[in-house]
């Protein structure tokens, strides 16, 4: 009770007197840091989940290439689970006048289970809901309605079915699925399907099951259901569907995890400093309680109960503030589902006073341990120095942090990759500066004006302290070097990765014979010839001579993989957005060689130097993988999984497939080029590179957003780093001032250490985020490693610069306050 | 007390004290002078337990100190032992009250805050108690600082070098009010100074020198 007392009255009187703030501050900045990104990532993950069944218009679709057996819908219904289901072909529609091939979509009357439709009504008026066509009527796409060239109203003709067109088909809940539909849609009720007389024997379709419920019961279902599909049927997987908006949500996980463990690892910093000052100004307050017959016990609970108190305080308020930060980052990045989404786990909100618990009993208790030793007798003799008690805690809390962050990045090695370069650089600083210490006490015996000896001096006095601020300076600078110069370059290369012009239309099923046709049309509307690459389907049917089934493969994508067929092409060089990942590129007249994208090979367990054989068209190509790809699939180019050398396909039937920017107001060309070439099928992506185009933007918002905090904590660490040596500058200072110098002379010492310390720390600075932005492009961004030699030279600058001004107000202090108080403060 | 005290530099022994020996009765006040470096303080430490001796024994009340470990010595001073130091030594962060009210709260006394009231009352700064140190003078502050060393009624009070930081004035001023409480309250003294004029006030004084005490003649 005594003990809780006296912890309430120091901490009272520190809080209000200021001697905490530092230490305050940094704990909120570590602890809000990872609370946000940890919230934020759960609440995008759920979002994802969310979003994806609403995106497959179920919470689960089973897609087959034959009619599914109605045992499974059955098994799902007396599981008490709700089933829908739709069937999808292409085939000729009709009007008056026009023929256009189409993708028919037969829908029952409870379709969609998850989702909205969106339709355009005769008058004009937009509705969205749970809507499906009722018998006679069609839904069709605005691309269709232009090609047939109808209005509502009219009729359309499918098979031996006619239709009346009700309303525009705007948007379909489970378009994800279909992102790269090829015709356009036209939607009908099921009951008018055997009446087209479109499903006779050998009809090629897609039968979709889809399945909702609560979400334990579609998954058990799923799992039961899973052994038992036929074959070419598998269950789909929106993330899979959209992989590139996967991979800039991964992505931004990874920025947010890495920046929030910059954060935390500067607040540490920050933390280890003010924590040190706080001993510093505390031992003799401690030292009189001890004579006045504190036990070592008491000073334990006093200093234990308030640093307790402090860790859940900070905690909790870091939380709250992790969790507002968070609201504004969801509202960033996904602002139409923000509202929709459920709140983040509750266990994520004990994770904030967490932090900072270890924070403080990993940095901030050995520290603390030294007070609680205070002997009693330094009250009469000013000659102890506090000397922190290791307790083997030091290491506990980093690893403790460490595994924060991995857990946060979600990526092992990157992470790993990170915390090894950042105690690499402690260490090269930390020598460094030990090194640039020893060299000053040389300098500060020499000649040489006064203000540039003393303040040179003032470092070679304090050793470990200046081993201590250069470390922590210089990573606050390299924390604002990366986070304005680093950071800016990364990020516009990512947004690079989806030009502005890139291709936004694709040609499919382009003949040969009609390249010279389709040249001439492009030039006349005054647009580059394209890039046409052929085209042939084919299967794996061989790995090594051993025959490729896809039980073989782990459930899932592999299993898939294995069983559809590849787009195949031929090329005599590396395609434009392809890295070599492995392997030599082949030369001229090669053949019997393959080059595999690195991911398929991974899920395929293909290996430099296998022997794969395809069938195409029922004849068999076989070769050797010579070379792994990395492809960037967001850059909306025609890419393959498997390439081959130009004889391997010479002479076989093969169709030719391009993409290529049109400008908005030249859409046009796209409906043109389809009716002078009526077998070419035009694909708009327009929709998919805004769309993607405006996530990665929002997304990148929001790691701009979390870096503020990295910048804040960047700027405690400068500001600690000065002010822990504070009260020996103002002492010193004292004793000059009483000596006779003058305040112009004690501003050029401090001005010349100030000086020497931002010159030396800046240098480091600069050259540590030459490495962590090389580091950070290579790794995060798949850049070619590369060193930026300005920032050398532009963290010199911002050392002279930045520190001294840093430095300004305890400058100012140190002036203003008479010799006689800081003599009399000894 | 029996005791001799040095400390080991660089591999050496040096001696600080030796074969000092010095009995404190109830009601005594007891100068030690010395010149600076002579041991003084070192001294003061070992009288109050705040050190241990490298030989021989220091009793408080009857109880021998190395017998006791840290906390021991501890409580033993909370109870019967008030400290005065040259540099003040007030807590920053606590104001004039808070800083008298100190010591009974270690102790665990009850009505601690009416107590330290009533004695910096009595000090002259019922006026000054929600001030804080920095806005007190330095013989305000020792006036605070004499406060919080008799709100315990302690049985034995340490002084080192009280008017060591203080002008004449304001020095002189301390030293009548520590000898007026000395003297209200029964209060053993021991009291370390260069002071010659202050010395004379204590009833037996002391010189160390060369690390021996010897009684001063008056």
């Amino acid at each position: 009770m005594k003990g809780l007392r006296m912890a309430w009255r120091f901490g009272w009187r520190e809080g209000v007197s200021g001697e905490l703030t530092l230490l305050v501050l940094a704990l909120l900045l570590a602890v809000c840091a990872t609370s946000s990104v940890a919230f934020f990532a759960d609440r995008v993950r759920q979002g994802l989940v969310l979003r994806a069944n609403q995106l497959m218009a179920a919470d689960m679709v089973i897609n087959a290439d034959t009619p599914l057996p109605p045992a499974l819908a059955d098994e799902a219904r007396r599981n008490g689970l709700q089933v829908s289901g739709s069937v999808t072909f292409p085939s000729m529609a009709m009007a008056a006048g026009p023929v256009a091939l189409a993708s028919l979509r037969a829908v029952p009357g409870n379709y969609p289970l998850r989702g909205d439709m969106r339709i355009g009504l005769a008058d004009g008026r937009v509705r969205q809901g749970a809507l499906r066509p009722g018998p006679g009527e069609a839904w069709a796409d605005p691309r269709l309605m232009t090609r047939l060239s109808v209005r509502l109203g009219d009729t359309i003709e499918i098979g031996q079915r006619r239709l009346r067109l009700t309303a525009v088909l705007l948007r379909e809940p489970d378009s994800a699925l279909d992102t790269f539909a090829l015709m356009p849609r036209l939607l009908f009720n099921q009951t008018d399907l055997g009446a087209t007389g479109l499903m006779g024997p050998g009809a090629r379709a897609q039968w979709r099951l889809m399945v909702s419920g609560p979400l334990a019961a579609v998954n058990a279902w799923g799992r039961a259901i899973a052994p038992r599909l036929p074959a070419g049927a598998r269950i789909e997987n929106v993330e899979e569907a959209r992989p590139e908006l996967r991979n800039a949500m991964d992505r931004v996980r990874r920025f947010l995890g890495l920046t929030a463990m910059l954060t935390v690892t500067l607040a540490a910093g920050a933390m280890v400093l003010a924590v040190r000052r706080y001993v510093a100004r505390h031992w003799q307050s401690v030292a009189v309680l001890r004579c006045l017959g504190a036990t070592q016990r008491e000073l334990a609970t006093v200093f234990t109960l308030l640093f307790a108190v402090l860790g859940l305080a900070s905690g909790a308020l870091g939380a709250g503030l992790g969790y507002a930060l968070q609201e504004a980052l969801t509202r960033m990045a996904i602002p139409d589902a923000r509202d929709a989404l459920p709140p983040p786990a509750a266990w994520l909100f004990a994770l904030g006073p967490v932090t900072a618990w270890v924070l403080l009993c990993g940095l901030a208790l050995p520290a603390l341990a030294a007070l609680y030793r205070v002997p009693p007798w330094a009250a009469l003799r000013d000659e102890w120095t506090p000397r922190s008690v290791s307790m083997g805690l030091p290491p506990l809390a980093i690893l403790a942090l460490v595994a924060l962050s991995l857990w946060q990045v979600g990526d092992w090695r990157l992470a790993g990759w990170l915390f090894a370069g950042l105690c690499g650089y402690f260490l090269l600083a930390g020598l460094a500066a030990w090194g640039m210490v020893r060299g000053t006490r040389r300098l500060a015996h020499g000649g040489g004006a006064i203000g540039w000896r003393f303040g040179v001096a003032a470092l070679a006095r304090r050793p470990w302290l200046a081993v201590l601020q250069v470390v922590g300076l210089s990573m606050g600078l390299l924390a604002l070097l990366t986070l304005t110069v680093v950071r800016t370059d990364l990020l516009d290369t990512w947004r690079r990765g989806v030009p502005v012009d890139a291709p936004n239309q694709f040609v499919i099923n382009l003949q040969p014979d009609q390249v010279p046709a389709v040249d001439a049309a492009f030039a006349t509307a005054g647009l580059p010839p394209p890039a046409l690459s052929p085209i042939a389907r084919g299967r794996l049917v061989a790995i090594n001579g051993l025959p490729v089934r896809p039980a073989q493969f782990a459930p899932g994508e592999a299993q898939r993989l294995a069983a559809r067929e590849f787009n195949l092409s031929w090329r005599d060089d590396l395609p434009p957005a392809n890295q070599l990942a492995a392997g030599r590129w082949w030369t001229a007249g090669a053949s019997g060689e393959f080059s595999v994208e690195q991911g398929l090979a991974q899920k395929l367990a293909i290996r430099l130097g296998d022997r794969l054989a395809f069938d195409v068209a029922g004849s068999r190509l076989a070769g050797r993988v010579t070379s792994l790809r990395t492809v960037a699939w967001d850059s909306f180019r025609v890419n393959f999984f498997v390439l081959m050398p130009r004889t391997m396909l010479a002479g076989r039937e093969t169709s030719l497939v391009t993409s290529f920017y049109l400008p908005p107001a030249r859409r046009v060309f796209a409906d043109l080029l389809v009716r002078r070439f009526p077998n070419l099928t035009v694909i708009d992506v327009t929709a998919v590179l805004e769309q993607l185009r405006a996530v990665i933007d929002r997304l990148a918002q929001t790691v701009e957003a979390l870096f503020l905090l990295t910048l804040a904590a960047g700027v405690l660490v400068l500001w600690t780093a000065l002010s822990a040596t504070g009260d020996e500058r103002l002492r010193d200072a004292g004793l000059m001032r009483a000596l006779g110098a003058s305040r112009r002379q004690l501003r050029t010492v401090m001005m010349a250490e100030l000086l020497w310390l931002g010159a030396f720390t800046g240098l480091l600075a600069g050259a540590g985020a030459m490495a962590l932005g090389g580091l950070a492009g290579w790794k995060l961004f798949d850049l070619p490693f590369a060193l930026d030699g300005r920032l050398p030279f532009l963290g010199l600058l911002c050392g002279v610069v930045l520190v001294p001004l840093a430095g300004w107000p305890l400058l100012r202090r140190v002036l203003r306050q008479s010799p006689l108080s800081t003599l009399r403060a000894r | 007390m029996h005791v001799a005290r040095h400390i080991l530099f660089q591999h050496e022994t040096i001696p600080i004290l030796h074969d000092v020996c010095l009995d404190v009765y109830q009601g005594d006040s007891v100068a030690i002078v010395g010149v600076s470096g002579s041991g003084k303080s070192t001294l003061l430490s070992l009288l109050a337990g705040l050190d241990l001796p490298s030989a021989g024994t220091v009793s408080l009340f009857d109880q021998p100190l190395a017998a006791l470990d840290e906390d021991g010595r501890a409580l033993l001073r909370r109870r019967h032992v008030g400290f005065v130091f040259q540099n003040f030594q007030l807590m920053p962060q606590l104001s004039a009250l808070e800083n008298v009210m100190l010591p009974l709260e270690l102790a665990g006394t009850p009505r601690a805050r009416d107590l330290a009231r009533a004695m910096l009352e009595r000090v002259g700064l019922g006026e000054r108690m929600r001030h804080y140190p920095r806005l007190l003078s330095g013989g305000e502050q020792q006036r605070v600082a004499l406060a919080r060393a008799f709100v315990g009624r302690p049985a034995l009070l340490f002084a080192d070098e009280p008017t060591g930081n203080l002008d004449p004035a304001s020095g002189a001023q301390v030293i009548d009010l520590l000898f007026e409480l000395n003297r209200e309250q029964g209060t053993a003294l021991v009291l370390v100074t260069h002071d010659a004029d202050l010395a004379a006030r204590c009833r037996s004084v002391y010189r160390l020198s060369q690390g021996r005490l010897q009684a001063d003649p008056r």
